[in-house]
């Protein structure tokens, strides 16, 4: 219980350094909000009011702590361009990162796992040389590029998948569903590209370590299958790393759901983080990075609470 | 087997936890490349989405394309920039110029079946005019009141005889609701997200944020039934993608002006029309008058003499644009121009004999430029190497677009290399761009000349009798180099072969999108 309540508080402090660095770093941006929606016919006067509605006339000391004050109730404020509660401007991307990020996670697990056995189990063969190879490069890309490659390719030239949007407009029902699957697969490809290498690349090397320890050799002394001593013994204990990846690459995986997102029009929070900032509309930036940064201390919370059940040592530390 | 499950476990769940998607509106979707066009659906391009539903804030281009064909207008106009008749029939200034009056046609109704009347427009400006908010506040600024004579008639009382007065509102006022709008604390902050109620020829009906606005045909549109029956504006994230999905037949249409270099390589494309649309503003070079040297003419018009119009033109803009003769009364707008008016000729022995006069030597300037303005970044390299060639050095200031706006409004530069989009009434713009103190007065200009000459247009009542004047403070701004047009761009806007009957109208604002164009699009053949 007291390592939960410790893990917690080191969330809590994590996110309000997150809350505190963002709002001042979207405070540094060049300009003021009330010049992105500056037309010709604005006069100082109403930049002034304007200044006012939006409450940055305020000292920045007591922006901040009205901020905070807010945030601690829930309320993430107005949108300045849109008018309505940035929870609701959120709430409506919300859905379709977590799509995007589930499945890209759900996809890269899926995929690593096996690759990194297949590596580990035929170590310095050349297939293990190709998995090593492609993972190391996968990992170097940056993912625009991984992005804008897969629409050209398998969406302009093959013209396999959507080049943008979620879903098609009249579909519904199983069309509907099928339809959002078709429109993911880039998004969804473009993330799992980038990541897949840390996954493979660790699950290979930790359990290469497994497959040299006492209980791997006991096992094939007893004469158990190799495929068993693999997937029941080995595999289990090197999965632990693997679990520690997860929670390390989420930081990642959402900031390459934002590029994503911006790319293929893909219609979840990165894509709403990147209308805000030409926007400067402060408050619905805080809010989505606010969002993501809770998203991603909780998933960190969850994985060293998970860390600590599979792994008892780890509590005692 | 047990990874299976759980996989398809996961689908499942990933399925249910999906966002809602769209109804079947029963109607076909977007056409093929090979399809033909049919009167069911046209789908537009768009890069942004709806920042603002409220017409009277609303801000961004697509903001304007979604609630232009939601709210109207007094008026558009037509392709010389004249205006032309919307909601109002007939408009007039009484003999004094301190009242103006404009009619309306009796047939517009609100989608909640209530007329569209007077009191709507008086609740508008009277809004606009309390709260002081958005574009139309500083066009309003001669307003005394405005009240409803009968259902049809609106009478503004102004403070001092403004010529430009009906123009301004009629062109920039969206007419909203008063039952609706008047319920809101404020009207600025009013959001207007949802259950729209409206009077254009398409009804917002459904919106899916970051992917597409689907608007229905409204049948008794006073104008006239458009002819699709659905108007969808979708989402992507750039022109070239638009252009693909232009090509590939999942839009009819993009709204975005497409690049130079884009409608060149398009021009070929038998399956896609280019439709050209001249540009209501112009792009141009602001020298700093409160910088020294820049505050001598001299060096001024040596700056004018050191870039090659020509180039800029044909290379840069692939030919798309127009020379102004280095007038701000551009061709877009032929009633004003001055046929007197002639180009500063690309002559760096000129520009050197001026310098010398000046007493400059090895004369260095910064030129601040939104980088990300296409154009702009193609030809600022070209102003650089042609002012070397007079002497001058030139440095690049390319930046990211908001620093580029705050330097600008901070008047923090040298030469300020921008464009202007739309000027639609020279009287009315010159003042707020050239007049001491004015809002867009980057050159920081302060001639007590200029401004009375603005001052005289801006109280003529009439184009006639505007005309005269604004044309001496043309020459004015052109002689004294305040402004150094280079050249008025002629747009390209994309639409799917199988389309016709649009209704171009001038700027990327209006373009095929206005309203009226959008009603009369249909499939060609």
């Amino acid at each position: 219980m007291r390592f939960i309540g410790l893990r917690l508080a080191r969330g809590l402090l994590t996110l309000w350094f997150a809350v505190t660095v963002t709002f001042f770093l979207v405070r540094l941006l060049p300009g003021d909000p009330v010049l992105a929606v500056a037309d010709p016919n604005m006069t100082e006067e109403l930049r002034q009011k304007l200044l006012a509605d939006f409450g940055l006339d305020k000292p920045l000391a007591a922006q901040y702590l009205d901020y905070l004050g807010q945030l601690v109730q829930g309320n993430l404020g107005m949108s300045f361009r849109q008018s309505i509660p940035v929870t609701t401007v959120l709430m409506e991307r919300l859905p379709w990162t977590l799509i995007l990020t589930i499945s890209a996670m759900v996809v890269t697990i899926a995929l690593g796992i096996p690759l990194g056995v297949l590596a580990a189990t035929r170590a310095k063969g050349w297939l293990d040389r190709v998995i090593q190879l492609t993972g190391v490069t996968a990992q170097s890309l940056f993912v625009p590029s991984v992005g804008i490659l897969l629409m050209y390719v398998l969406g302009v030239w093959l013209g396999w998948f959507p080049i943008g949007g979620a879903v098609d407009l009249d579909a519904t029902g199983l069309g509907a569903t099928l339809s959002m699957l078709h429109h993911l697969v880039l998004p969804c490809l473009s993330l799992v590209f980038i990541q897949l290498g840390g996954y493979v690349l660790t699950m290979r090397t930790t359990l290469i370590e497994a497959l040299g320890e006492d209980y791997v050799s006991l096992a094939k002394a007893k004469g158990v299958r190799r495929g068993k001593v693999v997937w029941k013994h080995a595999l289990r204990n090197a999965l632990l790393p693997t679990t520690t990846i997860a929670g390390l690459q989420l930081g990642t995986l959402v900031g390459g759901a934002v590029l994503t997102e911006t790319i293929y029009a893909y219609p979840g929070i990165g894509r709403a983080i990147y209308e805000a900032v030409g926007q400067l509309d402060f408050p619905v930036l805080q809010g989505a990075f606010v969002l993501l940064a809770a998203a991603v201390v909780a998933a960190n919370l969850i994985t060293d609470v998970a860390y600590g059940i599979l792994d008892p040592r780890v509590r005692t530390s | 087997m047990r990874r299976a499950v759980l996989l398809t476990a996961l689908a499942v769940a990933l399925t249910a936890c999906a966002p809602s998607v769209p109804g079947s509106s029963g109607s076909s979707g977007s056409p093929g490349a090979q399809a033909p066009a049919s009167a069911d659906r046209l789908t537009i391009g768009t890069t942004a989405d709806v920042v603002n539903y409220n017409p009277l804030v609303g801000n961004s281009r697509t903001d304007s394309w979604v609630t232009d064909l939601m709210y109207p207008k007094l008026t558009q106009m037509d392709a010389t920039g004249k205006r032309i008749p919307y909601l109002a029939t007939e408009w007039s200034y009484s003999e004094d110029g301190k009242t103006a009056t404009a009619k309306l046609r009796d047939d517009m109704k609100w989608s909640d079946g209530k007329p569209v009347t007077a009191s709507d427009v008086v609740f508008s400006v009277t809004a606009v005019q309390k709260e002081k908010f958005g574009v139309v506040a500083g066009l309003i600024t001669a307003l005394d009141e405005a009240e409803a004579v009968s259902p049809t008639e609106v009478r503004f009382k102004l403070s001092r005889p403004d010529g430009t007065f009906l123009d301004n509102v009629g062109f920039w006022l969206p007419v909203v609701p008063e039952d609706v709008f008047s319920k809101a604390p404020s009207v600025q902050k009013f959001a207007n997200d949802k259950d729209w109620v409206s009077a254009g020829p398409f009804k917002l009906t459904k919106v899916e944020r970051g992917q597409r606005y689907i608007m229905d045909r409204v049948d008794d549109f006073g104008p006239g039934k458009p002819t699709v029956k659905q108007v969808v504006f979708r989402v992507f994230p750039d022109v070239n993608t638009e252009v693909l999905a232009l090509r590939n037949g999942e839009i009819d249409m993009i709204g975005n002006v497409l690049p130079p270099a884009t409608a060149t390589e398009l021009k070929s494309d038998t399956a896609v029309k280019l439709q050209e649309i001249p540009s209501l503003g112009w792009a141009h070079l602001q020298y700093n008058t409160k910088r020294k040297p820049l505050d001598d003419v001299r060096v001024r018009q040596a700056l004018a003499h050191a870039v090659d119009y020509e180039a800029i033109r044909n290379i840069a803009l692939k030919g798309f644009a127009k020379s102004s003769n280095s007038s701000v009364l551009t061709p877009s707008l032929p009633q004003w121009t001055d046929q007197a008016s002639k180009e500063y000729a690309f002559d760096p022995e000129q520009s050197k004999k001026l310098l010398a006069e000046a007493g400059q030597t090895n004369l260095r300037l910064g030129m601040i430029y939104d980088q990300a303005d296409p154009n702009i970044a193609r030809w600022a390299p070209m102003v650089r190497d042609a002012a070397k060639k007079a002497g001058i050095t030139i440095e690049l200031q390319g930046l990211e677009r908001n620093t580029y706006l705050d330097k600008t409004t901070k008047r923090d530069f040298d030469i300020y290399a921008g464009s202007w989009a739309v000027m639609d009434n020279p009287p009315a713009n010159l003042g707020l761009a050239f007049k001491s103190g004015g809002f867009i007065n980057y050159a920081q200009v302060e001639d007590p000349k200029l401004d009375d000459l603005i001052d005289q247009a801006q109280r003529a009542l009439t184009q006639e009798e505007a005309k005269p004047p604004i044309q001496e403070a043309a020459r004015m701004i052109h002689d004294q180099v305040y402004d150094n047009v280079l050249y008025v761009e002629t747009f390209n806007v994309a639409h799917s072969a199988k389309w016709t009957g649009f209704q171009p109208m001038p700027s990327e604002l209006l373009s095929i999108l206005n309203p009226l164009s959008l009603a009369a699009a249909k499939p060609a053949g």
